[in-house]
Protein backbone atom coordinates (compact mmCIF):
# COMPACT_ATOMS: atom_id res chain seq x y z
CA UNK A 1 0.00 0.00 0.00
CA UNK A 2 1.41 3.53 -0.65
CA UNK A 3 2.27 5.88 2.39
CA UNK A 4 -0.88 6.01 4.52
CA UNK A 5 0.03 9.36 5.73
CA UNK A 6 -0.19 10.65 1.98
CA UNK A 7 -3.34 8.81 1.46
CA UNK A 8 -5.09 11.17 4.36
CA UNK A 9 -2.52 14.08 2.78
CA UNK A 10 -1.21 15.10 6.33
CA UNK A 11 2.55 14.81 7.06
CA UNK A 12 4.21 12.30 9.82
CA UNK A 13 4.29 14.52 12.38
CA UNK A 14 0.73 15.49 12.09
CA UNK A 15 -1.05 15.24 15.85
CA UNK A 16 -3.61 11.92 16.29
CA UNK A 17 -6.34 14.56 16.19
CA UNK A 18 -5.26 15.71 13.05
CA UNK A 19 -5.22 12.16 11.85
CA UNK A 20 -8.86 11.55 12.76
CA UNK A 21 -9.76 15.44 11.20
CA UNK A 22 -8.26 14.23 8.30
CA UNK A 23 -9.85 10.72 8.00
CA UNK A 24 -13.41 12.36 8.71
CA UNK A 25 -13.12 14.68 5.76
CA UNK A 26 -11.96 12.54 3.22
CA UNK A 27 -14.16 9.48 4.34
CA UNK A 28 -17.26 11.55 4.52
CA UNK A 29 -15.94 12.31 1.17
CA UNK A 30 -15.73 9.16 -0.51
CA UNK A 31 -18.32 7.34 1.77
CA UNK A 32 -20.83 5.36 -0.34
CA UNK A 33 -23.35 6.92 0.97
CA UNK A 34 -22.04 10.27 -0.30
CA UNK A 35 -21.88 8.84 -3.64
CA UNK A 36 -24.29 7.14 -4.58
CA UNK A 37 -25.38 9.22 -7.90
CA UNK A 38 -21.54 9.88 -8.42
CA UNK A 39 -20.92 8.04 -12.13
CA UNK A 40 -17.48 7.49 -10.61
CA UNK A 41 -18.63 5.63 -7.42
CA UNK A 42 -17.07 2.95 -7.66
CA UNK A 43 -13.49 4.41 -7.89
CA UNK A 44 -14.92 6.55 -4.95
CA UNK A 45 -15.56 3.24 -2.95
CA UNK A 46 -12.10 2.66 -3.93
CA UNK A 47 -10.96 5.74 -2.27
CA UNK A 48 -13.11 4.83 0.77
CA UNK A 49 -11.76 1.78 1.44
CA UNK A 50 -8.15 2.89 1.22
CA UNK A 51 -8.55 5.86 3.04
CA UNK A 52 -10.22 3.30 5.92
CA UNK A 53 -6.87 1.30 5.64
CA UNK A 54 -4.65 4.06 5.73
CA UNK A 55 -6.36 5.47 9.41
CA UNK A 56 -6.46 1.77 10.97
CA UNK A 57 -2.40 1.55 9.80
CA UNK A 58 -1.34 5.00 11.38
CA UNK A 59 -3.68 4.27 14.55
CA UNK A 60 -1.82 0.86 14.74
CA UNK A 61 1.63 1.62 14.53
CA UNK A 62 0.91 5.21 17.06
CA UNK A 63 -0.95 3.39 19.67
CA UNK A 64 1.78 0.54 20.15
CA UNK A 65 5.13 3.18 21.39
CA UNK A 66 4.92 0.49 24.65
CA UNK A 67 5.19 -2.22 23.10
CA UNK A 68 8.75 -3.44 22.50
CA UNK A 69 7.70 -6.22 19.74
CA UNK A 70 5.10 -3.90 18.10
CA UNK A 71 2.48 -6.10 18.96
CA UNK A 72 -0.83 -5.14 20.76
CA UNK A 73 -0.12 -2.93 24.06
CA UNK A 74 -1.85 -5.50 25.91
CA UNK A 75 -5.28 -4.74 24.94
CA UNK A 76 -6.13 -8.15 23.30
CA UNK A 77 -9.60 -8.66 24.30
CA UNK A 78 -10.48 -11.55 22.31
CA UNK A 79 -11.26 -11.23 18.81
CA UNK A 80 -14.63 -10.06 18.30
CA UNK A 81 -15.39 -13.81 17.35
CA UNK A 82 -14.81 -15.55 21.04
CA UNK A 83 -17.75 -12.93 23.16
CA UNK A 84 -20.65 -12.83 22.98
CA UNK A 85 -21.79 -16.03 24.09
CA UNK A 86 -24.07 -18.37 22.82
CA UNK A 87 -25.95 -15.87 20.91
CA UNK A 88 -23.12 -16.30 17.92
CA UNK A 89 -23.39 -14.03 14.66
CA UNK A 90 -26.61 -11.89 14.50
CA UNK A 91 -26.41 -12.14 11.08
CA UNK A 92 -28.09 -10.46 7.98
CA UNK A 93 -27.39 -6.70 9.72
CA UNK A 94 -24.37 -5.86 7.38
CA UNK A 95 -25.35 -1.76 7.56
CA UNK A 96 -22.52 -0.63 6.38
CA UNK A 97 -21.84 -2.01 3.14
CA UNK A 98 -18.53 -1.33 2.56
CA UNK A 99 -16.90 -2.76 6.18
CA UNK A 100 -14.43 -5.73 5.81
CA UNK A 101 -15.04 -7.69 8.64
CA UNK A 102 -11.49 -8.09 9.66
CA UNK A 103 -10.85 -4.56 9.54
CA UNK A 104 -8.98 -4.53 13.55
CA UNK A 105 -7.88 -7.94 12.23
CA UNK A 106 -5.07 -8.45 15.09
CA UNK A 107 -5.42 -4.88 16.73
CA UNK A 108 -7.70 -6.72 19.04
CA UNK A 109 -6.00 -10.01 19.14
CA UNK A 110 -3.76 -9.90 21.58
CA UNK A 111 -0.44 -10.26 19.54
CA UNK A 112 1.39 -11.81 22.19
CA UNK A 113 3.69 -13.37 19.51
CA UNK A 114 4.34 -16.65 19.40
CA UNK A 115 4.38 -19.43 21.69
CA UNK A 116 6.24 -22.75 21.42
CA UNK A 117 9.64 -21.40 21.58
CA UNK A 118 8.80 -21.16 25.37
CA UNK A 119 8.65 -24.83 25.24
CA UNK A 120 11.83 -25.62 23.60
CA UNK A 121 12.65 -26.17 27.33
CA UNK A 122 10.38 -28.98 27.84
CA UNK A 123 11.08 -30.76 24.61
CA UNK A 124 13.98 -32.59 25.79
CA UNK A 125 11.98 -33.73 29.14
CA UNK A 126 9.30 -36.79 28.97
CA UNK A 127 6.55 -35.16 27.10
CA UNK A 128 4.32 -35.72 29.88
CA UNK A 129 0.56 -35.02 30.09
CA UNK A 130 1.03 -31.66 31.58
CA UNK A 131 3.52 -30.57 29.02
CA UNK A 132 1.32 -31.34 26.31
CA UNK A 133 -1.55 -29.47 27.57
CA UNK A 134 0.68 -26.41 28.38
CA UNK A 135 2.31 -26.47 24.30
CA UNK A 136 -1.52 -27.09 23.44
CA UNK A 137 -2.66 -24.00 25.24
CA UNK A 138 0.14 -22.17 23.99
CA UNK A 139 -1.18 -23.40 20.42
CA UNK A 140 -4.31 -21.83 21.29
CA UNK A 141 -2.91 -18.44 22.44
CA UNK A 142 -1.45 -18.18 19.02
CA UNK A 143 -4.57 -18.54 17.27
CA UNK A 144 -6.00 -16.26 20.02
CA UNK A 145 -8.41 -19.09 21.07
CA UNK A 146 -8.58 -17.75 24.93
CA UNK A 147 -11.25 -19.91 26.41
CA UNK A 148 -10.16 -22.87 24.87
CA UNK A 149 -6.58 -21.88 26.08
CA UNK A 150 -8.11 -21.17 29.69
CA UNK A 151 -10.18 -24.76 29.51
CA UNK A 152 -6.72 -26.75 29.12
CA UNK A 153 -4.78 -24.67 31.83
CA UNK A 154 -7.54 -25.65 33.76
CA UNK A 155 -7.01 -29.22 33.52
CA UNK A 156 -3.81 -29.00 34.10
CA UNK A 157 -3.20 -29.81 38.33
CA UNK A 158 0.85 -27.98 38.64
CA UNK A 159 1.02 -24.60 38.43
CA UNK A 160 4.92 -23.52 37.26
CA UNK A 161 5.41 -20.04 36.75
CA UNK A 162 4.91 -20.90 32.60
CA UNK A 163 1.63 -21.67 33.20
CA UNK A 164 0.61 -18.68 35.26
CA UNK A 165 2.50 -17.14 32.43
CA UNK A 166 -0.19 -18.64 30.11
CA UNK A 167 -3.25 -17.94 32.07
CA UNK A 168 -2.28 -14.70 32.17
CA UNK A 169 -2.32 -13.98 28.33
CA UNK A 170 -5.10 -16.02 28.25
CA UNK A 171 -7.51 -14.44 30.79
CA UNK A 172 -6.20 -10.63 29.65
CA UNK A 173 -7.68 -11.70 25.81
CA UNK A 174 -10.67 -12.95 26.99
CA UNK A 175 -11.26 -9.36 29.27
CA UNK A 176 -9.99 -10.37 32.72
CA UNK A 177 -7.26 -8.32 33.10
CA UNK A 178 -7.12 -7.97 37.13
CA UNK A 179 -6.96 -11.84 37.20
CA UNK A 180 -4.33 -11.32 34.09
CA UNK A 181 -2.24 -8.76 36.03
CA UNK A 182 -2.22 -11.15 39.46
CA UNK A 183 -1.14 -14.03 37.40
CA UNK A 184 1.59 -12.63 35.25
CA UNK A 185 3.03 -10.95 38.80
CA UNK A 186 2.99 -14.51 40.22
CA UNK A 187 4.83 -16.12 37.65
CA UNK A 188 7.64 -12.85 37.48
CA UNK A 189 7.52 -13.35 41.10
CA UNK A 190 8.53 -17.37 41.10
CA UNK A 191 10.82 -16.98 38.23
CA UNK A 192 12.28 -13.12 38.66
CA UNK A 193 15.27 -13.71 36.50
CA UNK A 194 12.90 -14.34 33.27
CA UNK A 195 13.00 -11.46 30.83
CA UNK A 196 9.64 -12.36 28.97
CA UNK A 197 7.34 -12.90 32.74
CA UNK A 198 8.64 -9.45 33.57
CA UNK A 199 8.10 -7.99 30.34
CA UNK A 200 4.22 -9.13 30.59
CA UNK A 201 4.17 -7.48 33.97
CA UNK A 202 5.35 -3.94 32.44
CA UNK A 203 2.60 -4.56 29.15
CA UNK A 204 -0.15 -5.04 30.87
CA UNK A 205 0.60 -1.86 32.93
CA UNK A 206 1.98 -0.04 30.13
CA UNK A 207 -1.72 1.21 29.45
CA UNK A 208 -1.84 2.39 33.06
CA UNK A 209 1.17 4.59 32.19
CA UNK A 210 0.02 5.66 29.29
CA UNK A 211 -3.26 6.85 30.65
CA UNK A 212 -2.18 8.30 33.78
CA UNK A 213 0.47 10.64 31.29
CA UNK A 214 -2.86 11.86 29.28
CA UNK A 215 -4.60 13.08 32.78
CA UNK A 216 -2.21 15.52 33.54
CA UNK A 217 -3.53 18.12 31.71
CA UNK A 218 -6.51 18.10 34.09
CA UNK A 219 -6.71 19.12 37.28
CA UNK A 220 -8.03 16.74 39.92
CA UNK A 221 -11.63 17.19 41.72
CA UNK A 222 -10.57 17.81 45.14
CA UNK A 223 -12.93 16.99 47.84
CA UNK A 224 -12.96 20.22 49.29
CA UNK A 225 -14.20 21.29 45.72
CA UNK A 226 -17.22 18.97 46.51
CA UNK A 227 -18.03 20.43 49.51
CA UNK A 228 -18.68 23.38 47.99
CA UNK A 229 -20.34 21.48 45.38
CA UNK A 230 -22.54 20.30 48.16
CA UNK A 231 -23.21 22.95 50.46
CA UNK A 232 -24.41 25.32 47.08
CA UNK A 233 -26.43 22.68 46.32
CA UNK A 234 -28.47 21.70 49.46
CA UNK A 235 -28.90 26.13 49.06
CA UNK A 236 -30.38 25.86 45.88
CA UNK A 237 -32.58 22.82 47.06
CA UNK A 238 -33.89 25.24 50.29
CA UNK A 239 -34.85 27.86 47.65
CA UNK A 240 -35.93 25.76 45.07
CA UNK A 241 -39.37 25.10 45.62
CA UNK A 242 -39.91 22.18 42.95
CA UNK A 243 -37.52 20.13 45.45
CA UNK A 244 -39.48 19.99 48.54
CA UNK A 245 -41.42 17.20 49.43
CA UNK A 246 -41.16 15.04 46.41
CA UNK A 247 -40.04 11.69 47.39
CA UNK A 248 -39.12 10.43 44.31
CA UNK A 249 -36.47 13.12 44.52
CA UNK A 250 -34.58 11.85 47.69
CA UNK A 251 -36.26 8.44 48.09
CA UNK A 252 -33.08 6.07 47.40
CA UNK A 253 -32.72 6.24 43.16
CA UNK A 254 -34.52 3.92 40.82
CA UNK A 255 -32.47 0.63 39.35
CA UNK A 256 -30.02 2.94 37.58
CA UNK B 1 -25.37 2.05 39.57
CA UNK B 2 -24.61 5.04 36.88
CA UNK B 3 -23.43 8.62 38.06
CA UNK B 4 -19.94 8.22 37.55
CA UNK B 5 -19.49 9.24 33.53
CA UNK B 6 -19.78 12.57 34.17
CA UNK B 7 -17.77 15.77 32.89
CA UNK B 8 -15.02 17.93 35.42
CA UNK B 9 -17.14 21.02 34.54
CA UNK B 10 -14.27 23.39 35.82
CA UNK B 11 -12.08 22.12 33.13
CA UNK B 12 -14.33 22.53 30.14
CA UNK B 13 -15.06 25.81 28.35
CA UNK B 14 -18.47 27.70 28.69
CA UNK B 15 -19.27 26.57 25.82
CA UNK B 16 -18.63 22.89 25.84
CA UNK B 17 -20.63 22.71 29.48
CA UNK B 18 -23.49 24.18 27.18
CA UNK B 19 -22.99 21.90 24.35
CA UNK B 20 -23.14 18.54 27.06
CA UNK B 21 -25.84 19.81 28.87
CA UNK B 22 -27.94 20.19 25.71
CA UNK B 23 -27.74 17.12 25.08
CA UNK B 24 -28.11 15.95 28.42
CA UNK B 25 -31.76 17.78 28.10
CA UNK B 26 -32.77 15.94 24.86
CA UNK B 27 -32.46 13.05 25.73
CA UNK B 28 -34.66 13.57 28.89
CA UNK B 29 -36.85 14.92 26.46
CA UNK B 30 -36.90 12.22 24.44
CA UNK B 31 -36.88 9.48 27.34
CA UNK B 32 -40.49 11.74 27.55
CA UNK B 33 -41.49 11.85 24.38
CA UNK B 34 -40.59 7.46 23.86
CA UNK B 35 -41.67 6.59 27.14
CA UNK B 36 -43.32 8.91 28.90
CA UNK B 37 -42.57 9.60 33.17
CA UNK B 38 -40.79 6.28 33.62
CA UNK B 39 -38.17 6.82 30.44
CA UNK B 40 -37.29 9.75 32.21
CA UNK B 41 -36.42 7.84 35.49
CA UNK B 42 -34.35 6.13 33.63
CA UNK B 43 -32.34 9.43 32.64
CA UNK B 44 -28.26 9.55 32.94
CA UNK B 45 -25.14 11.08 32.58
CA UNK B 46 -23.59 7.45 31.48
CA UNK B 47 -25.98 7.29 28.67
CA UNK B 48 -25.70 10.84 27.69
CA UNK B 49 -21.68 10.13 26.82
CA UNK B 50 -22.86 7.22 24.81
CA UNK B 51 -24.89 9.75 22.80
CA UNK B 52 -22.39 12.32 22.43
CA UNK B 53 -19.61 9.13 21.48
CA UNK B 54 -21.39 7.94 18.71
CA UNK B 55 -23.18 11.28 17.95
CA UNK B 56 -19.66 12.49 16.91
CA UNK B 57 -18.36 9.33 15.33
CA UNK B 58 -21.56 9.08 12.97
CA UNK B 59 -21.77 12.69 12.13
CA UNK B 60 -25.29 12.83 13.64
CA UNK B 61 -27.19 15.63 12.56
CA UNK B 62 -28.72 17.13 15.43
CA UNK B 63 -32.11 18.85 15.72
CA UNK B 64 -31.72 21.91 18.07
CA UNK B 65 -34.80 23.47 20.11
CA UNK B 66 -35.05 25.42 23.25
CA UNK B 67 -37.19 23.88 26.13
CA UNK B 68 -38.58 24.76 29.47
CA UNK B 69 -38.99 22.40 32.71
CA UNK B 70 -39.43 22.40 36.15
CA UNK B 71 -35.73 21.09 37.25
CA UNK B 72 -34.36 23.94 35.27
CA UNK B 73 -36.51 27.15 36.09
CA UNK B 74 -34.43 29.69 35.33
CA UNK B 75 -34.87 29.87 31.53
CA UNK B 76 -34.80 28.32 28.60
CA UNK B 77 -32.41 25.54 27.60
CA UNK B 78 -31.63 24.25 24.74
CA UNK B 79 -31.98 20.30 24.00
CA UNK B 80 -30.38 18.44 21.32
CA UNK B 81 -31.86 15.42 19.79
CA UNK B 82 -30.40 13.07 17.09
CA UNK B 83 -31.03 9.42 16.36
CA UNK B 84 -28.64 8.44 18.58
CA UNK B 85 -30.70 10.32 21.13
CA UNK B 86 -33.67 7.69 20.32
CA UNK B 87 -30.74 5.23 20.44
CA UNK B 88 -30.20 5.85 23.85
CA UNK B 89 -33.79 6.30 24.78
CA UNK B 90 -34.59 2.87 23.49
CA UNK B 91 -31.15 0.81 25.65
CA UNK B 92 -32.68 2.46 28.86
CA UNK B 93 -36.12 0.77 28.54
CA UNK B 94 -34.33 -2.55 27.43
CA UNK B 95 -32.32 -2.15 30.66
CA UNK B 96 -34.69 -0.86 33.19
CA UNK B 97 -37.00 -3.50 32.03
CA UNK B 98 -34.87 -6.40 32.63
CA UNK B 99 -33.05 -5.08 35.85
CA UNK B 100 -36.84 -4.67 37.29
CA UNK B 101 -37.16 -6.78 39.89
CA UNK B 102 -39.50 -5.23 41.59
CA UNK B 103 -42.85 -5.66 41.47
CA UNK B 104 -44.27 -2.64 39.22
CA UNK B 105 -47.03 -4.25 38.46
CA UNK B 106 -48.54 -2.10 35.84
CA UNK B 107 -45.45 -0.13 35.21
CA UNK B 108 -44.27 -3.44 34.27
CA UNK B 109 -47.11 -4.24 31.78
CA UNK B 110 -46.54 -1.01 30.66
CA UNK B 111 -43.16 -1.62 29.58
CA UNK B 112 -43.29 -4.99 28.42
CA UNK B 113 -45.62 -3.44 25.41
CA UNK B 114 -43.19 -0.81 24.76
CA UNK B 115 -40.74 -3.94 24.41
CA UNK B 116 -42.34 -6.11 22.43
CA UNK B 117 -43.11 -2.80 20.06
CA UNK B 118 -39.51 -1.96 20.35
CA UNK B 119 -38.08 -4.92 18.88
CA UNK B 120 -40.57 -5.74 16.55
CA UNK B 121 -40.57 -2.37 14.54
CA UNK B 122 -37.08 -0.77 15.85
CA UNK B 123 -34.71 -2.80 14.42
CA UNK B 124 -35.69 -2.69 10.86
CA UNK B 125 -35.99 1.32 10.95
CA UNK B 126 -32.84 1.78 12.38
CA UNK B 127 -30.61 -0.93 10.97
CA UNK B 128 -30.03 -1.89 14.66
CA UNK B 129 -30.00 -5.32 15.96
CA UNK B 130 -32.36 -4.77 19.02
CA UNK B 131 -33.02 -8.22 19.68
CA UNK B 132 -29.98 -9.67 20.03
CA UNK B 133 -28.67 -6.62 22.16
CA UNK B 134 -31.75 -7.21 24.49
CA UNK B 135 -31.20 -11.12 24.61
CA UNK B 136 -27.74 -10.11 26.05
CA UNK B 137 -28.23 -7.67 27.88
CA UNK B 138 -30.99 -10.13 29.64
CA UNK B 139 -28.40 -12.75 29.79
CA UNK B 140 -26.03 -11.11 31.32
CA UNK B 141 -28.13 -9.56 34.29
CA UNK B 142 -29.26 -12.96 35.24
CA UNK B 143 -25.70 -14.48 35.07
CA UNK B 144 -25.02 -10.95 37.31
CA UNK B 145 -27.36 -11.87 40.00
CA UNK B 146 -26.92 -15.10 40.33
CA UNK B 147 -23.32 -14.48 41.11
CA UNK B 148 -24.03 -12.15 43.29
CA UNK B 149 -26.18 -14.10 45.26
CA UNK B 150 -23.72 -16.61 45.49
CA UNK B 151 -21.44 -13.91 46.65
CA UNK B 152 -18.50 -14.18 44.55
CA UNK B 153 -15.30 -11.98 45.04
CA UNK B 154 -14.18 -12.94 41.27
CA UNK B 155 -13.81 -8.83 40.24
CA UNK B 156 -13.28 -9.97 36.94
CA UNK B 157 -16.38 -12.24 36.25
CA UNK B 158 -19.08 -9.91 37.96
CA UNK B 159 -17.81 -6.30 36.39
CA UNK B 160 -17.37 -8.16 33.46
CA UNK B 161 -20.81 -9.10 33.14
CA UNK B 162 -21.74 -5.47 33.51
CA UNK B 163 -18.99 -4.68 30.90
CA UNK B 164 -20.75 -7.15 28.07
CA UNK B 165 -24.05 -5.34 28.75
CA UNK B 166 -22.36 -2.18 28.35
CA UNK B 167 -20.17 -3.23 25.11
CA UNK B 168 -23.48 -4.23 23.59
CA UNK B 169 -25.08 -0.60 24.21
CA UNK B 170 -21.87 0.85 22.56
CA UNK B 171 -21.35 -1.45 19.78
CA UNK B 172 -24.24 -0.19 17.91
CA UNK B 173 -23.86 -1.12 14.07
CA UNK B 174 -21.92 -4.25 13.39
CA UNK B 175 -19.09 -2.10 11.08
CA UNK B 176 -16.02 -1.29 11.11
CA UNK B 177 -16.09 0.64 14.58
CA UNK B 178 -17.82 -2.01 16.06
CA UNK B 179 -14.75 -3.86 17.91
CA UNK B 180 -13.22 -0.26 19.44
CA UNK B 181 -16.88 0.37 20.46
CA UNK B 182 -16.96 -2.97 22.25
CA UNK B 183 -13.49 -2.88 23.81
CA UNK B 184 -14.13 0.60 24.76
CA UNK B 185 -17.87 -0.10 26.13
CA UNK B 186 -16.73 -3.39 27.95
CA UNK B 187 -13.60 -1.93 29.88
CA UNK B 188 -16.13 1.40 30.77
CA UNK B 189 -18.73 -1.29 32.25
CA UNK B 190 -16.26 -2.53 34.00
CA UNK B 191 -15.16 0.51 35.17
CA UNK B 192 -18.20 1.65 36.58
CA UNK B 193 -19.06 -1.51 38.33
CA UNK B 194 -15.70 -1.18 40.21
CA UNK B 195 -16.56 1.92 41.18
CA UNK B 196 -19.90 1.61 42.38
CA UNK B 197 -18.41 -1.44 44.53
CA UNK B 198 -15.87 0.93 46.14
CA UNK B 199 -18.61 3.84 46.65
CA UNK B 200 -20.81 1.16 48.14
CA UNK B 201 -18.39 -0.45 49.97
CA UNK B 202 -19.23 0.66 53.89
CA UNK B 203 -22.89 0.59 53.58
CA UNK B 204 -22.78 -3.10 52.16
CA UNK B 205 -20.39 -4.32 55.04
CA UNK B 206 -23.22 -2.70 57.16
CA UNK B 207 -25.94 -4.07 55.67
CA UNK B 208 -24.46 -7.75 54.84
CA UNK B 209 -25.10 -6.82 50.96
CA UNK B 210 -23.15 -8.32 47.82
CA UNK B 211 -20.11 -6.47 47.24
CA UNK B 212 -17.11 -8.16 45.62
CA UNK B 213 -13.99 -6.07 46.89
CA UNK B 214 -15.55 -7.04 50.43
CA UNK B 215 -12.20 -9.81 50.73
CA UNK B 216 -10.12 -7.32 50.09
CA UNK B 217 -11.59 -5.09 52.26
CA UNK B 218 -9.28 -5.30 55.23
CA UNK B 219 -5.32 -4.76 52.79
CA UNK B 220 -3.76 -1.71 54.14
CA UNK B 221 -3.37 -0.82 50.36
CA UNK B 222 -7.15 -1.46 49.85
CA UNK B 223 -7.85 2.19 48.31
CA UNK B 224 -4.33 1.73 46.03
CA UNK B 225 -5.12 -1.24 44.82
CA UNK B 226 -8.74 0.29 44.26
CA UNK B 227 -7.25 2.86 41.84
CA UNK B 228 -4.87 0.58 40.45
CA UNK B 229 -7.57 -1.97 38.89
CA UNK B 230 -10.31 1.02 38.05
CA UNK B 231 -7.19 2.43 36.18
CA UNK B 232 -6.35 -0.64 34.48
CA UNK B 233 -9.85 -0.71 33.51
CA UNK B 234 -10.28 3.12 32.46
CA UNK B 235 -7.07 3.35 30.22
CA UNK B 236 -8.59 0.21 27.86
CA UNK B 237 -11.50 1.80 27.39
CA UNK B 238 -9.12 4.32 26.72
CA UNK B 239 -7.34 3.00 23.88
CA UNK B 240 -10.14 1.82 22.15
CA UNK B 241 -11.63 5.18 22.32
CA UNK B 242 -8.73 7.00 20.44
CA UNK B 243 -8.44 4.41 18.02
CA UNK B 244 -12.11 6.06 16.94
CA UNK B 245 -12.00 8.98 14.49
CA UNK B 246 -14.16 11.29 16.82
CA UNK B 247 -13.45 14.70 15.82
CA UNK B 248 -16.40 17.41 17.61
CA UNK B 249 -16.91 16.34 20.93
CA UNK B 250 -13.43 15.42 21.47
CA UNK B 251 -12.76 18.10 24.35
CA UNK B 252 -15.77 17.56 26.46
CA UNK B 253 -14.91 13.29 25.72
CA UNK B 254 -11.32 12.89 27.01
CA UNK B 255 -12.80 15.43 30.01
CA UNK B 256 -15.14 12.78 31.00
CA UNK B 257 -12.88 10.30 30.83
CA UNK B 258 -9.61 11.62 31.86
CA UNK B 259 -10.94 13.90 34.66
CA UNK B 260 -14.80 13.36 35.26
CA UNK B 261 -14.75 9.51 35.85
CA UNK B 262 -12.70 10.18 38.83
CA UNK B 263 -14.93 12.75 40.46
CA UNK B 264 -16.77 10.28 42.22
CA UNK B 265 -13.72 8.07 43.32
CA UNK B 266 -11.97 11.31 44.54
CA UNK B 267 -14.66 12.37 47.17
CA UNK B 268 -15.10 8.46 48.20
CA UNK B 269 -11.04 8.04 48.98
CA UNK B 270 -10.93 11.10 50.55
CA UNK B 271 -13.93 10.49 52.65
CA UNK B 272 -12.94 6.99 53.72
CA UNK B 273 -9.23 8.86 54.43
CA UNK B 274 -11.13 10.85 57.40
CA UNK B 275 -10.39 14.30 55.28
CA UNK B 276 -14.25 15.24 54.47
CA UNK B 277 -16.14 13.26 57.32
CA UNK B 278 -19.71 15.59 56.14
CA UNK B 279 -19.36 15.12 52.50
CA UNK B 280 -20.69 11.04 52.09
CA UNK B 281 -21.73 10.29 48.87
CA UNK B 282 -24.98 8.87 49.49
CA UNK B 283 -26.18 12.46 50.73
CA UNK B 284 -24.38 13.76 47.40
CA UNK B 285 -26.38 11.08 45.82
CA UNK B 286 -30.18 11.91 47.09
CA UNK B 287 -29.50 15.77 47.37
CA UNK B 288 -28.77 17.00 43.48
CA UNK B 289 -32.19 18.35 42.99
CA UNK B 290 -30.74 21.18 40.97
CA UNK B 291 -28.47 20.18 38.09
CA UNK B 292 -26.91 22.76 35.91
CA UNK B 293 -28.50 25.39 38.14
CA UNK B 294 -25.67 27.61 40.46
CA UNK B 295 -23.40 24.66 41.57
CA UNK B 296 -23.55 21.09 39.71
CA UNK B 297 -23.31 18.23 41.27
CA UNK B 298 -21.67 16.14 38.37
CA UNK B 299 -21.00 13.19 40.55
CA UNK B 300 -24.79 12.42 41.76
CA UNK B 301 -27.46 10.26 40.27
CA UNK B 302 -28.65 12.37 37.94
CA UNK B 303 -32.14 10.18 37.61
CA UNK B 304 -33.69 11.68 41.12
CA UNK B 305 -33.15 15.39 39.65
CA UNK B 306 -35.35 14.98 36.65
CA UNK B 307 -38.03 12.88 38.49
CA UNK B 308 -40.23 16.43 39.55
CA UNK B 309 -40.83 16.41 35.81
CA UNK B 310 -44.75 16.76 35.24
CA UNK B 311 -44.91 18.69 32.13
Amino acid sequence: MSDPYQVLGVSRSATDDDIKKAYRTLSRKYHPDSNINNPNKEQAEEKFKEVQAAYKQIMYERQHPYSSSGSSSGSGYGSSGSYGGSYGSSGGYGYRGSYDGDFWGDFFGGGFGGFGGQQRSYQNQNQDEDSIRLQAAANYLNSRHYQEALNVLNSISSHSAQWYYYSAIANSGLGNNVLALQQAQTAAQMEPSNQTYQELVQRLNSGSSWYQSRQNPYETFSSGTANWCLRLCLLNAALNLCCGGGGLCCGGYPMW
Amino acid sequence: MFGYVVINEQELKVREVGLYRSYYCGFCRELKRKYGFPGQMTLSYDMTFLIMVLSDLYDAKDTVAKTRCIAHPLGEHQTRINLYTEYAADMNLILSYYACLDDWSDEKKLHKLMLARLLQRRSQEAGINYGHKAAVIKDRLDKLHAAENSDSSDIDLVAGYFGDIMAELFAIYEDEWEEPLRHMGFYLGKFIYIMDAYDDLEKDQKSGSFNPLKKMADRPDFDDCCQQILTMMISRSCEAFELLPCVENLPILRNILYSGVWTRYNNVRARRQGLTPDASSDSARSHSPAAFSDATILGADSSLQESKHSG
